[in-house]
């Protein structure tokens, strides 16, 4: 019965590892050479996810020199700053697509897939958040539209066709354009607008932002082989609230039998309240 | 009496002749708006109830930390007004337009000092404590202030709000246009500096106007056609525009006439170089001098001083 | 025609003194309670509304009804109409502690009590309140001056300061004599500079409003109020002389005064006739009339304001029977003070509604009891200085010479 239930489930996980593959294939989110050496059985391990590379560093749990390039390559490009474009061609979205589609440009032709919305132009007004990492291809895939996102076009011709965000939003409220939204507000009104308009997509703060988690390395204070108690004391110190909110839910009140709980359903007590020792 | 009543008469003419004369000085009143103030134009249409800028507000002006943190939306379920910990709040408002898929569209607004043109706070500050900058700022200074509150009293947008539980040295609390900020070149007030969408457009208030009506232009769809602060109260350094009627979101609705209009003038013509008090003077004492033989006289000299 | 006043030397600690004291004690109390704990430990005030009892009534009520001060020392020594004379020296003291009161009434009131000199080297010239706080200033001072008579007549010639402040006693017998010598010469500079100061703030305690066209209720709100307060302030002037002195005489089992206050009645019938006509003028032509009936808390305390406090008395004072009857005239004559006392409290708590925040008010107890403990304080102190200063006259000798 238990047995059943397992390879079921590592089935289950492997059918959505495949299938999210496939997916991202067909997007074609993965540059050629790379979707060669992917083989099933490590696909669902290898896409480069920064945020767990960098975790795992900061704690200092692995100790590797390897980065990931494509996030290396999009800190890169976070960084650049675009020279400034003072007018740009206002037309309207059909004129655009069709412009586009005459130049023969699609979705397909994406040289960066993976983008980190952020720059020194954010940066120096303020440092909230942490960057948002944004999937380019999977975006454009979804839209198969460039014209949506890249509006208007600079007026210079030798300027690409689509340019990027930033060399014409740039800083808020500048004195010659105060009609040009910022960067900033440019990403957050574009982002928003459409995963609202499609019902699709986060619209919240943390729904694409990871906080800025301060470094908690200096924070804590604990002897070295501290007590469990000491522990939680540690982190009620700031998070207090946090621990009071804990005391309402059913992590801490839960109690009486339970059909839910496979071995334990004729037991009486459950919630961390009544069965844990450590429970202040 | 008859030589008394001549003298009475005399002082009359000569009063009356240097009030005419002071009553012809006496100018209409005149706004006293700086010519090219700073402002902030608010977009209700782009706001999105976040409560960043409150979070900036309170940062910035170094205010206690409240209770609830910024991050906490539930607040949005209260209607609430700045006070004494706050200078700039956020509500929400449903005026009843919905989206398809049937849901009410909430419309959130953002309240804090207008920083009007023509200040009625500035106008009715016993000692002029509060006064309007060159920048727009309606800044306030504290080591004038004696606690009167008319200033709260005068303000249409009931914005100052004070320090009741302070005994000795309370003050009046209100937004400061980040004056210290915006004093410095390329300085920015904390709220516009932080807002996601740019729901807060900073620059010269003549910039903001234009781009306002130009915003209502491009897309009539999206706008009332209103520019609230354009006009009202004489104009205000902050205004708003919207999708949704503003009678609807908690807005008032205001005379276009600067509220220090009305009693500056009664009280410049009635007071200016004291002319009404010494003409009063110069009559009475013309009265006093035509009775002084009704009755006793000596009783004036008198009073009380001899028994 | 010479009257003489003298002090009554009645028995002070009587009952209702006591009661006063009471009361006084209270009061301090809770101004202790507010320089510790703050204005909104003791009061109800808030954002919406800054403004409550403490100057809806300590203030602008208690400026309104120390205008007999200056109204009978028009009459009286402006006019030269000596007869009024006996009611002058109770009327100036009244309005010499009225005054003080509403200085102690603002002490509390206002929330940094020891920067109150900062507005006479701040001015702002645009702010009604400016001109107000100085010409009260002002005023407190010629009051004083105006009293200072009383004080010599009683004492010249007889300081004897107990222990170390004997040294006081010359200096305090020169500076008497000087006062005795020249204040009797320039005493005309002062009380026409009492009437004049009065009539300036009197009516700017009606500009106070004019700034806050959208948060005084329609029925209060005209251009006219400057002139409005002016003319009740003129109107309650000799009512209030008859109230107090009525409560005076009883109180003090003195003989009435009615001979000298039964004119004064009759000027009252003129000045109340042009405060109603104007009041009642000013609202037909804005046309705010169609609010008398709305039912709410505001028009309701305007329809008694108007009816039972202006029209009502105004009628009495016309029949001979009322004139002529010292109850009738006494209770005509609250009437109109009260009239007045409303339309202060009208004008500056009940039709001050902002539209924005929470705009509900009710006194707090404590802002009652330091209202309360004030007044009980100026009550006790008049009858301190009636006791052992010559304010009162006898009547019987008036009519002798």
């Amino acid at each position: 019965m238990k047995n059943k239930k397992m390879t079921a489930l590592l089935a289950g996980i492997f059918m959505v590892g495949v299938s999210l593959l496939l997916i991202l294939m067909s997007a074609g989110q993965w540059p050629s050479q790379a979707r060669a050496k992917v083989t099933p059985g490590t696909a669902t391990v290898s896409p480069p996810i920064p945020a767990m590379v960098s975790a795992k560093a900061d704690n200092g749990v692995v100790k590797t020199d390897w980065k990931a390039p494509d996030q290396e390559a999009a800190k890169l490009r976070a960084n650049e700053e675009v020279p400034f474009v003072e007018t740009f061609i206002d037309e309207c979205l059909l004129c655009r697509q069709q412009k586009l589609r005459d130049q023969g440009l699609s979705t397909k032709d994406i040289p960066n897939t993976y983008f980190l919305l952020d720059s020194p132009i954010i940066k120096k007004q303020e440092d909230h958040y942490k960057p948002v990492r944004f999937m380019h291809a999977k975006h454009a895939a979804e839209a198969n539209d460039c014209a949506v996102c890249h509006h208007y076009r600079p007026t210079d011709p030798e300027a690409l066709e689509t340019t990027r965000c930033s060399a014409c939003h740039q800083e808020s409220f500048k004195k010659d354009h105060p009609e040009r939204l910022g960067l900033k507000a440019a990403y957050h009104l574009q982002c928003m607008k459409c995963h609202q308009d499609m019902n699709k997509g986060p619209v919240d703060c943390i729904g694409c932002h990871a906080k800025n988690v301060p470094d908690h390395k200096e924070l804590v204070k604990l002897p070295a082989n501290p007590a469990p108690e000491q522990v939680t004391n540690e982190c009620l110190r700031c998070h207090q609230e946090a621990g009071e909110d804990m005391l309402t839910t059913a992590h801490w009140l839960w109690k009486g039998p339970s059909p839910n709980t496979m071995e334990h359903r004729k037991e009486v007590r459950h919630g961390k309240g009544t069965d844990v020792f450590n429970n202040y | 009496m008859e030589l008394s009543r001549r003298n009475f008469f005399k002082i009359l003419g000569v009063t009356g002749a240097s009030v005419v004369a002071v009553k012809g000085k006496a100018r209409a009143w005149e706004s006293k708006a700086p010519p090219d103030p700073f402002g902030c134009l608010v977009d209700l249409t782009r706001c999105i109830g976040c409560r960043k800028c409150e979070q900036a507000c309170n940062d910035v002006n170094a205010l206690p930390k409240p209770d609830r943190s910024f991050d906490d939306l539930t607040i949005l379920d209260t209607k609430r007004r700045p006070d004494e910990k706050t200078f700039t709040i956020v509500n929400r408002y449903y005026p009843g337009k919905i989206d398809e898929r049937d849901q009410l569209i909430p419309t959130f607004v953002k309240i804090q000092c207008m920083h009007c043109q023509d200040p009625a706070c500035v106008s009715a500050c016993i000692a002029g404590a509060l006064t309007k900058k060159e920048n727009g700022t309606v800044h306030y200074n504290v080591s004038k202030c004696i606690g009167c509150r008319y200033c709260m009293v005068a303000c249409p947008f009931e914005i100052p709000a004070y320090e009741y539980f302070n005994p000795i040295t309370p003050k009046v609390m209100k937004c400061t246009f980040c004056f210290d900020r915006i004093s410095k070149e390329g300085g920015q007030p904390g709220c516009a500096t932080i807002c996601p969408v740019e729901a807060i457009t900073f620059g010269k208030r003549n910039t903001l106007l234009k781009l306002a009506k130009k915003r209502i232009k491009e897309n009539p769809a999206d706008y009332i056609d209103q520019i609230y602060g354009e006009n009202e109260v004489g104009g205000t350094s902050w205004m708003y525009i919207s999708g949704v009627p503003f009678e609807k979101i908690g807005f008032n609705k205001l005379p276009s006439e600067p509220m220090p209009k009305l009693s500056e003038t009664v009280q410049h013509s009635l007071f200016s170089y004291l002319w009404s008090p010494i003409a009063l003077y110069g009559i009475l004492g013309g009265i006093m001098w035509a009775f002084r033989n009704n009755g006793d006289n000596t009783e004036i000299e008198n009073n009380g001083g001899a028994r | 025609m010479s009257h003489q006043a003298y002090p009554l030397r009645a028995k002070l600690w009587t009952p209702g003194v006591l009661v006063l004291s009471a009361l006084m004690a209270i009061g301090a109390v809770i101004i202790v309670a507010r320089f510790i704990g703050g204005i909104g430990y003791v009061s109800n005030l808030s954002t919406a509304r800054p403004w409550g009892l403490w100057i809806g009534v300590d203030v602008a009520s208690g400026v309104a009804l120390a205008a007999g001060g200056f109204t009978t020392a028009f009459l009286a020594h402006i006019l030269g109409r000596h007869t009024y004379e006996p009611v002058v020296r109770p009327a100036l003291l009244t309005a010499m502690l009225g005054y003080t009161f509403v200085v102690l009434g603002l002490m509390v009131d206002i929330g940094r009590s020891w920067a109150i000199w900062k507005p006479m080297f701040n001015w702002n010239t645009n702010s009604v309140l400016f001109e107000v706080a100085m010409c009260v200033m002002f005023y407190v001072t010629v009051l004083y001056i105006e009293f200072i008579p009383a004080v010599v007549e009683q004492f010249k010639g007889k300081v004897n300061l107990p222990g170390l402040l004997g040294k006081l006693n010359a200096p305090s017998e020169f500076l008497m004599g000087l006062a005795d010598r020249i204040l009797g010469k320039i005493m005309w500079v002062f009380i026409i500079a009492g009437v004049v100061l009065s009539c300036m703030h009197q009516s700017s305690l009606g500009s106070l409003m004019l700034i806050a066209p959208t948060k005084l209720h329609p029925l209060w709100y005209t251009p006219m109020l400057p002139l409005l307060f002016l003319t009740s302030a003129i109107a309650v002037g000799y009512p209030m002389v008859v109230f107090e002195a009525t409560i005076a005489t009883t109180s003090m089992k003195l003989d009435s005064e009615m001979k000298v206050l039964a004119p004064l009645t009759r000027i009252t019938i003129l000045l109340l006739g042009l405060y109603m006509s104007l009041k009642i003028g000013d609202m037909v032509i804005r046309g705010t009339y169609v609010y008398l009936l709305d039912g709410t808390a505001q028009t309701n305390s305007f329809l008694i304001e108007l009816g039972l406090g202006v029209i009502l008395p105004w009628l009495l004072l016309l029949s001979k029977k009322v004139q002529t009857s010292r109850r009738g005239l006494f209770i005509t004559c609250t009437l109109i003070v009260l009239g007045v006392l409303l339309n202060r409290i009208n004008v500056f708590i009940v039709g001050y509604k902002p539209p924005l925040g929470d705009s509900s008010y009710f006194p707090a107890i404590g802002e009652i009891l330091v209202t309360v403990g004030l007044i009980a304080a100026l009550m006790f102190l008049y009858r301190f200085i009636i006791t052992y200063l010559p304010v009162f006259s006898a009547p019987g000798k008036e009519v002798s010479s």
